[in-house]
């Protein structure tokens, strides 16, 4: 071999074998110094990241509570409802199935296209875009038999809430729908999706209905892919809840109503359980459950007859004549009033240059106190009030619980009012007026009460004065909220006079002999009358400027007591709107009356002018 | 062709063949490993480790045949290779082929060609012999008459994009000047200069590249984008702790999590698996490599053979340097492998085909003493 070998001076350089050999061990010892902090020092630090990696805890629903009535007739339950998804990772040809998809459900297939477009950025390949929400037996029956031949096609089984009733009880259930942002930023366990109660008994009962989800960890990979699952925590359902509501008495009560505006709440004075509360016109909750389209939310919102306002608890009205109860309470309570305080009805009562009429033109002549409520005087009350001033019925009427939230487990309950003369100045800033007051009498001018509050009201005059909460659970025991500040010997007296007021008075048309039943009739202005005068007949005036109808009641029969509120809106003179409807109430709970008994007992009804304008 | 002398053959670097058996035979047990893959239906498993072995045997040939020629004729080849590997290099951005956004590749027909693979052997055997040609410390003529003629296959390389063969051949290249050694003057003036001129280097990175390094210098920055891989390699590491999780029990790389696990971050596999026993075990066999490399380079009979495996241990002390420091967090993610036990065809080749490089130089360092 030719070839020669260099052999000027040294053969490897000194310094580079140093260098390589201080390379290979500073690089040794520098890599042996990082992988003992990475394993050994942090070791259980990257052994905790590494395991929570891949170990996702997720929860499992749990069943909501479902609601009965009290006889136990379901009233909200669960239903499962059936989805459709796609799995886009094993959707060979997305458009020719959303095409059959379209086919099978005679949607757009544009309008698939735009919900796939729109979830394709939130949903991940191989979890399942949800489609159409809500399939209907026929159609999922379609779909399941020829599922097999499209893969990538899903059907998701959820459950969703049923309100077989829907309009009857919207008002009482309420509903549930998909959690907002603000509530799921509020509840950490709340996930996205998940149903809350929105509105009625769904919302104030949240915490018992919903019950608590489980929990199981799923082991997954980088991609998010679950590969097994494990319980780790099993869901616990919710609790059920029994109303107080009769299905029977609410459904009888909502045909009463049909086709006006208005409220029918009955109560068990002694107890204050509500057996019906009805509010017209009403919605279908179910709508609410499965998410309200923007025009349907819109329509139902601008609607000029509200039917998502609870008139029950939510709306308040001037009572009228029904304040006189009222007004007489606030006599005893003061030591102001006596039973045999009279005066002289002329018709009218004068107040500087201006005067205050009573309903009946010629007046009622001499009348007692008795005769008052009975034929529901205005002059009496005008004078009545004139002696107490509004401070001493404001403060009494809030002992009574008028004016102030009954407490009742619905939401957004109004308080009304009852005014007094700081309150006028602090709402207007103007000083009160004596003429306010004696419009506060007859409970018109600032006097707003819910129908609720009158009904707690009545159901104190006749279970002993006792003020109780109104209650929806048919669970709950009593709540005693306060005492009316009233002897029972003056209670007696008043619901005496509401007695001899429908044996013989303004709600003589509730009269029936197998039965006491006792109540209070009132008509609300809705808008401010000048003169008596003008005072039309109801079918002269145009709707929104009709009286509300009133009638407050109670009645009792075989040991068994009630209470029925009635209050239309714009229906009127007490008698040609509320009064049927209690009638037909009572008709209800204490069944038909004899009718030998009836025909005996009412003769003037059909042939006599009304015998209460009011 | 001279029959293969007794001697030869005892003259073998023997350990250094032991050693990178050893090497690759964790890597192709590692790769196995990496080849898992959990899915809903057990564990599937890819064949890279396969492939390995068949690449290993195709290496073995290779390192065997560059092992019979004497490595002086190498010295007359080198600049004959430089020229065509400018050539080569050259035609790329004309006829080759884009992958992945860069054009790296040379189609030829059955099978591609990266020509800058063959820029790491011609810079080698050029520098090696420009640099051994005199004794002494190197002045600034002879440094940038290297620098000259070997970095202008790395420019051409670095713009193709491939910042990491590009940075493998410049740093082979300042691990022999170094090998070589500077004069003071020359030092001292690169120990100022080449900070000096690294912000100028930065302008002309691509912008991922800019990324990278700043996703090194903060991965939490950017946990989901390019800061995964330095999180989730770390992770796996660092859950290895002292005694690992066992063989095939490695749950970062089983369930994904851990990116590029049969090349680049294959090393991070092992360490989860076998932890940081395994790494001592690991770390220990690739420093023995080196120094029996080292061994090779002091024994050498000329000066040539001397930088030759200097150069081959320059050539594998980056990128261990460089893999293993990605891994663990104290380098930028660069797309370098780890020898032997990252997968790869091409790179098997040239590191066996080295290997054999270095057995050429150390079992002619008697036959000196015949002639």
């Amino acid at each position: 071999m030719p070839v020669p070998f260099d052999r000027e001076g040294p053969p490897a350089p000194r310094g580079g074998l140093i260098l390589l050999q201080i390379l290979t061990l500073g690089l040794f010892c520098l890599f042996i110094a990082r992988f003992w902090y990475l394993q050994v020092l942090r070791g259980d630090y990257f052994g905790d990241l590494a395991r929570s990696n891949q170990i996702r805890e997720t929860s499992i629903s749990s069943p909501r509570g479902v609601i009965w009535d009290r006889n136990g007739v379901l009233l909200a339950v669960n239903e499962p409802s059936f989805a459709l998804g796609l799995v886009r990772e094993d959707c060979a040809d997305i458009s020719a199935t959303l095409g059959q998809v379209a086919e099978w459900t005679g949607l757009e297939t544009s309008n698939l296209q735009e919900i796939y477009l729109r979830g394709k950025k939130r949903v991940k390949t191989f979890e399942p875009l949800i489609l159409i929400n809500d399939l209907s037996f026929e159609t999922l029956a379609k779909i399941e038999s020829n599922l097999v031949f499209w893969p990538g096609l899903e059907i998701i089984v959820r459950h969703k809430r049923f309100y077989p009733r829907g309009e009857l009880l919207a008002h009482v259930l309420g509903y549930v729908a998909e959690a907002n942002e603000e509530e799921l930023e509020k509840d950490p366990t709340l996930a996205l999706g998940d149903a809350v109660g929105k509105q009625g008994m769904e919302y104030t009962m949240e915490t018992r209905l919903r019950g608590q989800k489980g929990r199981k960890q799923i082991q997954v990979d980088a991609l998010g892919r679950e590969l097994d699952e494990q319980v780790i925590v099993e869901p616990k359902g919710g609790n059920n809840v029994t109303l107080s509501i009769d299905l029977g008495l609410q459904e009888h009560c909502a045909q009463q109503l049909e086709g006006q505006a208005g409220a029918v709440v009955v109560l068990d004075p002694d107890t204050g359980q509500v057996l019906a509360l009805v509010s017209q016109p009403s919605y279908d909750n179910n709508l609410f459950v499965l998410g309200l389209s923007a025009n349907k939310w819109q329509e139902l919102r601008d609607d000029p007859m509200h039917p998502i306002q609870n008139r029950v608890s939510q709306s308040v009205y001037p009572p009228g004549s029904v304040f006189k109860l009222l007004m007489t309470t606030v006599g005893f309570a003061t030591g102001m009033l006596k039973y045999t305080d009279s005066t002289v009805c002329t018709g009218s009562y004068k107040m500087g240059n201006h005067e205050f009429h009573c309903w009946k033109k010629g007046g009622h002549g001499r009348i007692d106190l008795r005769g008052a409520l009975v034929n529901s005087c205005d002059v009496y009350f005008y004078q009545l009030g004139e002696r107490l001033g509004v401070d001493r019925i404001n403060a009494v009427a809030t002992e009574c619980g008028l004016g102030v939230p009954t407490g009742i487990d619905l939401p957004h309950e109004r308080a009304g009012i009852v005014p007094s003369t700081a309150w006028k100045k602090k709402r207007y800033g103007v000083a009160w007026t004596r003429g306010e007051t004696l419009n506060t009498s007859i409970g018109q001018g600032y006097v707003q009460l819910s129908p609720l509050q009158v009904a707690r009201f009545m159901g104190s005059l006749v279970n002993g004065g006792r003020i109780l909460k109104p209650l929806l659970d048919a669970n709950d025991p009593p709540l005693e909220q306060g005492r009316l500040p009233i002897s029972d010997k003056d209670r007696e007296f008043i619901v005496s006079a509401m007695v001899a007021t429908v044996d013989a008075g303004t709600a003589h048309k509730i009269w029936r002999p197998d039965a006491r039943i006792g109540g209070k009739t009132g008509t609300a202005q809705v808008v401010k009358l000048i003169n008596a005068d003008e005072r039309k007949k109801t079918v002269d005036m145009p709707y929104k400027y009709r009286d509300h109808s009133w009638l407050a009641s109670f009645g009792q029969k075989d040991g068994k007591s009630y209470v029925v509120v009635c209050m239309v809106e714009h229906g009127g003179h007490a008698g040609e709107a509320a009064v049927p409807v209690v009638k037909s109430v009572y008709d209800y709970l204490f069944g038909p009356v004899r009718t030998q008994a009836q025909s005996k007992s009412q003769p003037q009804t059909d042939t006599a002018p009304p015998a209460e304008s009011d | 062709m001279t029959p293969i002398d007794r001697r030869l053959v005892f003259s073998l670097n023997w350990p250094l063949l032991l050693l990178v058996a050893g090497l690759f035979t964790v890597g192709v047990f590692n790769l196995y490993s990496a080849s898992g893959v959990r899915v809903e239906e057990g564990v599937a498993l890819n064949p890279y480790y396969q492939k390995q072995v068949v690449w290993g045997l195709a290496g073995l040939f290779c390192m065997v045949v560059v092992m019979l020629p004497d490595y002086r004729y190498l010295k007359s080849l080198a600049w004959p290779l430089m020229c065509l590997t400018l050539i080569l290099l050259a035609m790329v951005p004309i006829v080759g082929k884009s992958v992945y956004g860069a054009k790296r590749w040379l189609d030829l027909g059955a099978m591609s060609f990266q020509p800058s693979e063959l820029a790491k052997i011609s810079v080698l055997l050029l520098a090696a012999r420009m640099l051994s040609e005199a004794s002494g410390k190197l002045g600034w003529l002879g440094l940038l008459g290297v620098l000259a003629a070997c970095l202008v296959p790395a420019a051409m390389i670095v713009v193709q994009p491939d910042l990491g063969s590009g940075l493998n051949i410049v740093l082979l290249l300042g691990g022999l000047i170094l090998y070589r050694g500077l004069t003071g003057g020359v030092f001292k003036t690169l120990i100022v200069a080449i900070p000096a001129i690294m912000p100028l280097a930065w302008r002309f990175l691509k912008p991922y590249q800019k990324q990278r390094i700043l996703t090194f210098l903060n991965p939490e920055n950017d946990p989901l984008g390019s800061g995964y891989h330095i999180i989730q390699s770390q992770i796996a590491v660092g859950s290895g702790k002292i005694w690992g999780k066992g063989y095939l029990e490695g749950s970062q790389s089983q369930l994904r999590f851990l990116p590029e696990k049969h090349t680049d971050f294959a090393v991070a596999v092992f360490s989860e698996e076998w932890g940081f026993i395994g790494v001592i075990v690991l770390l220990s066999l690739f420093a023995f490599f080196l120094l029996r490399i080292y061994v090779s380079a002091r024994d050498a009979k000329d000066r040539f053979g001397s930088f030759l495996c200097a150069g081959v241990f320059f050539y594998f002390f980056w990128q261990i340097t460089i893999n293993i420091g990605m891994v663990i967090g104290l380098m930028p993610v660069v797309g370098i492998p780890l020898p032997f036990i990252s997968y790869g065809g091409s790179a098997t080749i040239v590191n066996f085909c080295l290997i054999g490089l270095v057995q050429n130089v150390s079992m002619r360092r008697y036959v000196f003493k015949k002639s």
